[in-house]
């Protein structure tokens, strides 16, 4: 286990680099702003903008700028120095850090609490009226839009300007450190929409997986041993049925900690996400390198975790430390 | 300064025809009045003491260092923090006003020398909490030459300053200071009018060298920006150490302003009402604006959406103006190759298209006024250079398109039919952001209606600009959706930049329509010397006419700002600055 997690780790620096690197390329080589003009206003003189470049370092080779680049983040984690921003990115992504963690992991709580029942009850009452309702009913909110079911909730229920003045609304994020009281009441609407559509994927898979499993032959098995249909469903059924769930949970946990753009734009959280999207229309290089670098870690990050819950969750899972030709077996 | 990125947002998606009912205005025919604003101006005096002003807006300032920053949102804060040489009163937008200076500059009859008196008794805020002088204006310009601050206009401005063209951030010898009090510009060709004009930029503002030299004398990016020391009535909140990053300044969420103990009221003509102000970033443009209209003590610090103004203008009148003088669009034509280096085709174009309706997908008569030069209102020079009516030419003569007047510059031209009947195909590249697209492509409409052949580019405004329209080689013959906005009130800073020939450069070129044209290139090198304002805007105005008379780019609107405020906000409209609230001036009711 410790040499495959060695690997894993390994493997994931690498993949670090390579995207760091792919970022950095397609940042020149694709059409963009030119931070140094984005500085020094469009009328300053080419002489201006040219020591400008000088002096943030953009007028060096691409491999140089990439070496030195490197060479911060291993020797000093230094991610950079935001041109737009003026402050260290490393700074940036701190302060940003807290709402994306409390935004994604609050949603992702509440979507598998809400995906688990109706994925069990639709499976387990497979082509009833009631399966038929949740699953449209899921079907519905993953294809409603983020973006626009935060401004119809923002519209309905925001103390400032809904219809039903019942939850704080856009701008009204607090940190858990300043008030946890306003932290939770801030974060209740983007925790809703964004848990909504998720819960509806997670609910659909769940309910497939679910089928799935419970025709298998240890299913069979275990009610022959004579062990109570609940037992059987909870303990043997949904616990090897939540596998490509967690798989999808880590993924979607990953990406969302590397921003969760519409939703934090709509409620205006100050989170990764955002910071990302505004350093792309500020050809903020640094910053956008800094939140890619960030995505990519908590999406590898994730997947770690993932694979190793995989073991606890089925107990056909085991990681083989001899092993040189697969990390896993089954 | 050109118009940049936040454009994109100007107006963004202002559908005359969605507003129809709300705007009367809309539609061809109505008149082209600079007075159709909806609210008076106001000055803000006689307003309540204390409350916190939240300001709302989607962009964020980026650098709020006063030696570097440019952007309009950056101005209106700053304007709150600093006290430059001299400035503007909100609801004057050309004759400056002395601000940390005691009095009037006196520019030498040669318009070589400018000696401005400082004022007494002017604190720096904490913690450096010593009184201003002189040495520190100094010390605020010379930085500004700094690699690591490296402000965009400081060339431009203070370039002919003895010294200045050498400058690196260390003394510039042509700025005296013989006594506390007292600093003196010498400059080596008389253009001391507009340096004094130049003053009302925050780069003026004094920075004590003793505090921010730390932060200056670095390889790299000058940090004093999240350090800044005030002498405004304002200061960015900070900690003890005067740090404001992630304090009063937090990138990505906002900034905030709190009363700068330090300021004393009777060395200043600003008010100073509002305890604080609350500035956050990152605001949905449409959430952020039905929160103003419905809230209290707010307003909004970018362009309202087209939704916000429709809902403002029907419901909430009182709280939407629309601040005259923001800016002027125009299309530019390239003068450098075929078919637009012939002054003919230029005139045909300019007279087939309907600007009426360019200015119609905007919003109509509300949004601004149809353009008939280039030095727009607000700007010294305006009135002279023919006010509203413009200076009459024939191809500009009808905001709707007149195609006789078309085809009759196309037979001058050399096409009999009065259609182009050439092979070439007519590279346009313009805004993507909407409308900006759309009028876009009215213009390509009016290119082919003279029988051209078209192929249109919409890009990221930031893209058009630095990888077609400012760069000459990329060979684009029209970029129809550029503009400008003036730096001061001072005519040179709308015409200089973006037609005199000497500024066409082979990158970030703002010449852009590349005209070179040897009579107005004398003209603008005799204007710019010129000391006294009024001849100054009577000598502008005369190359604003002959910029206009070249049909180089047509000009096709005179921005109108919308602003909107809840109905508890007394807003001072900084009408210098594209009439947003002047956060110093402003109060709550």
């Amino acid at each position: 286990m410790t040499r495959y997690l060695a690997r894993r780790v390994l493997v994931g620096v690498v993949l670090l680099l390579c995207v760091s690197a792919l970022t950095f390329v397609l940042f020149y080589v694709l059409p963009a702003g030119d931070p140094a003009v984005l500085r020094a206003g469009r009328n300053a003189s080419p002489a201006t903008i040219a020591q400008i470049r000088h002096t943030l370092g953009l007028d060096r080779s691409l491999p140089v700028q990439f070496w030195t680049y490197l060479k911060g983040i291993v020797l000093h984690f230094d991610l950079g120095y935001s041109y737009y921003n003026n402050a260290p990115v490393r700074t940036l992504l701190a302060r940003q850090l807290p709402a994306t963690i409390s935004l994604t992991l609050g949603a992702a709580v509440l979507w598998v609490l809400i995906a688990t029942p109706i994925g069990i009850v639709s499976a387990l009452r497979r082509r009833t009226w009631a399966d038929r309702v949740l699953m449209s009913g899921a079907l519905v909110v993953i294809s409603a839009p983020v973006y626009w079911v935060g401004l119809v909730a923002l519209y309905l229920f925001a103390d400032d300007i809904g219809i039903f003045p019942l939850l704080p609304g856009a701008g009204s994020y607090t940190p858990l450190t300043q008030d946890p009281g306003k932290w939770l009441g801030s974060l209740i609407l983007p925790w809703l929409v964004l848990a909504g559509s998720f819960a509806g994927i997670y609910a659909r898979l769940l309910r497939t997986s679910l089928i799935d499993t419970m025709s298998q032959d240890f299913i069979r098995t275990a009610r022959a041993k004579g062990i109570s249909e609940r037992r059987v469903v909870l303990r043997h059924g949904v616990r090897v049925a939540l596998t490509p769930v967690v798989t999808l949970l880590g993924v979607d946990v990953g990406v969302l900690l590397g921003g969760a753009i519409l939703t934090e734009s709509v409620f205006n959280l100050p989170g990764i996400g955002r910071l990302g999207v505004d350093a792309i229309n500020h050809a903020d290089l640094p910053v956008i390198q800094g939140t890619v670098l960030a995505a990519a870690f908590f999406v590898i990050a994730a997947n770690l975790v993932v694979d190793v819950v995989y073991a606890f969750l089925d107990p056909r899972v085991r990681y083989s430390s001899s092993s040189s030709s697969s990390s896993s077996s089954t | 300064m050109p118009r940049t990125a936040p454009a994109r947002a100007l107006v963004a998606g202002l559908l005359c025809l969605a507003l129809v009912p709300a705007l009367a205005a809309c539609g061809s025919g109505e008149k082209n009045s600079a007075t159709s604003t909806t609210a008076t101006t106001d000055n803000g005096s006689g307003g309540r003491r204390g409350g916190t002003l939240k300001v709302l807006s989607e962009e964020d300032f980026g650098n709020l260092d006063p030696g570097n920053t440019y952007s309009s949102a950056a101005l209106e804060l700053l304007s709150a923090v600093d006290r430059p040489l001299y400035s503007y009163a909100p609801n004057n937008p050309t004759d400056i006003v002395p601000d940390l200076a005691a009095a009037a500059p006196k520019i030498a009859p040669d318009g070589k020398t400018v000696t401005v008196r400082i004022r007494s008794g002017v604190h720096f805020g904490p913690p450096v909490n010593r009184e201003v002088t002189s040495r520190d204006v100094k010390y605020a310009i010379e930085r500004g030459f700094n690699p690591s601050v490296a402000n965009g206009y400081a060339p431009t401005y203070y370039g002919d300053v003895i010294g200045a063209a050498r400058a690196t951030g260390g003394p510039i010898i042509g700025i005296e200071t013989p006594d506390p009090h007292t600093i003196v510009f010498r400059l080596t060709r008389p253009t001391g009018t507009v340096l004094a004009q130049a003053t009302t930029l925050p780069l003026s503002a004094p920075v004590p060298q003793e505090y921010a030299a730390r932060f200056d004398d670095v390889r790299g990016t000058s940090e004093y920006g999240n350090h800044q020391v005030a002498t405004g009535p304002y200061m960015f909140a900070a900690d003890r150490d005067g740090n404001e990053l992630n304090v009063g300044i937090t990138p990505n969420r906002g900034v905030r302003l709190v009363r700068n103990p330090n300021w004393s009221a009777s060395t200043d003509d600003r008010p100073a009402y509002l305890d604080e102000i609350d500035w956050s970033v990152g605001n949905d443009p449409n959430i952020a604006g039905r929160q103003v209209l419905d809230g209290n003590d707010m307003s909004l610090g970018d362009t309202p959406t087209a939704a916000i103004v429709k809902r403002a203008v029907e419901n909430n009148q009182g709280q939407i103006y629309f601040s005259p003088g923001a800016g002027s669009r125009y299309a530019a034509l390239n003068t450098q190759i075929p078919p637009f280096d012939n002054a003919d085709v230029r005139k045909a174009l300019a007279a087939a298209l309907d600007r009426d309706q360019m200015r119609l997908v905007r919003g109509g008569a509300m949004i601004g006024d149809i353009a008939t030069h280039f030095l727009y209102p607000g700007v010294a020079g305006f009135d002279e250079a023919g006010g509203m009516r413009g200076p009459g030419y024939d191809f500009l003569a009808s905001p709707a398109g007149d195609p006789a007047v078309a085809r009759k510059y196309m037979v001058a031209a050399g096409y009999p039919s009065g259609r182009y009947t050439g092979d070439q195909t007519i590279d346009i590249v313009g805004d993507s952001g909407d409308p900006s697209n759309k009028d876009a492509e009215l213009v390509e409409d009016a290119a082919r209606s003279l029988g051209f052949k078209t192929k249109l580019r919409l890009l990221d405004s930031n893209v058009m600009y630095e990888q077609y329209c400012a760069v000459p080689r990329a060979r684009v013959e029209i970029c129809p959706t550029v503009g400008w906005s003036r730096d001061f009130a001072d005519p040179q800073t709308v015409l200089d930049a973006a037609f005199n020939g000497a500024t066409i450069a082979p990158k970030y070129n703002s010449n852009w329509p590349q005209l070179d044209d040897p009579r107005i290139n004398a003209a603008m090198k005799q204007a710019e010397v010129v000391v006294d304002q009024q001849e100054r805007a009577r000598a502008w105005a005369n190359i604003d006419r002959m910029v206009t008379s070249t049909a180089a780019a047509i000009p096709w609107l005179w921005d109108r700002q919308p602003v909107v405020s809840s109905a508890d906000v007394r807003c001072a409209y900084q009408l210098w600055n594209q009439g947003h609230c002047d956060l110093a001036y402003s109060s709550l009711k």
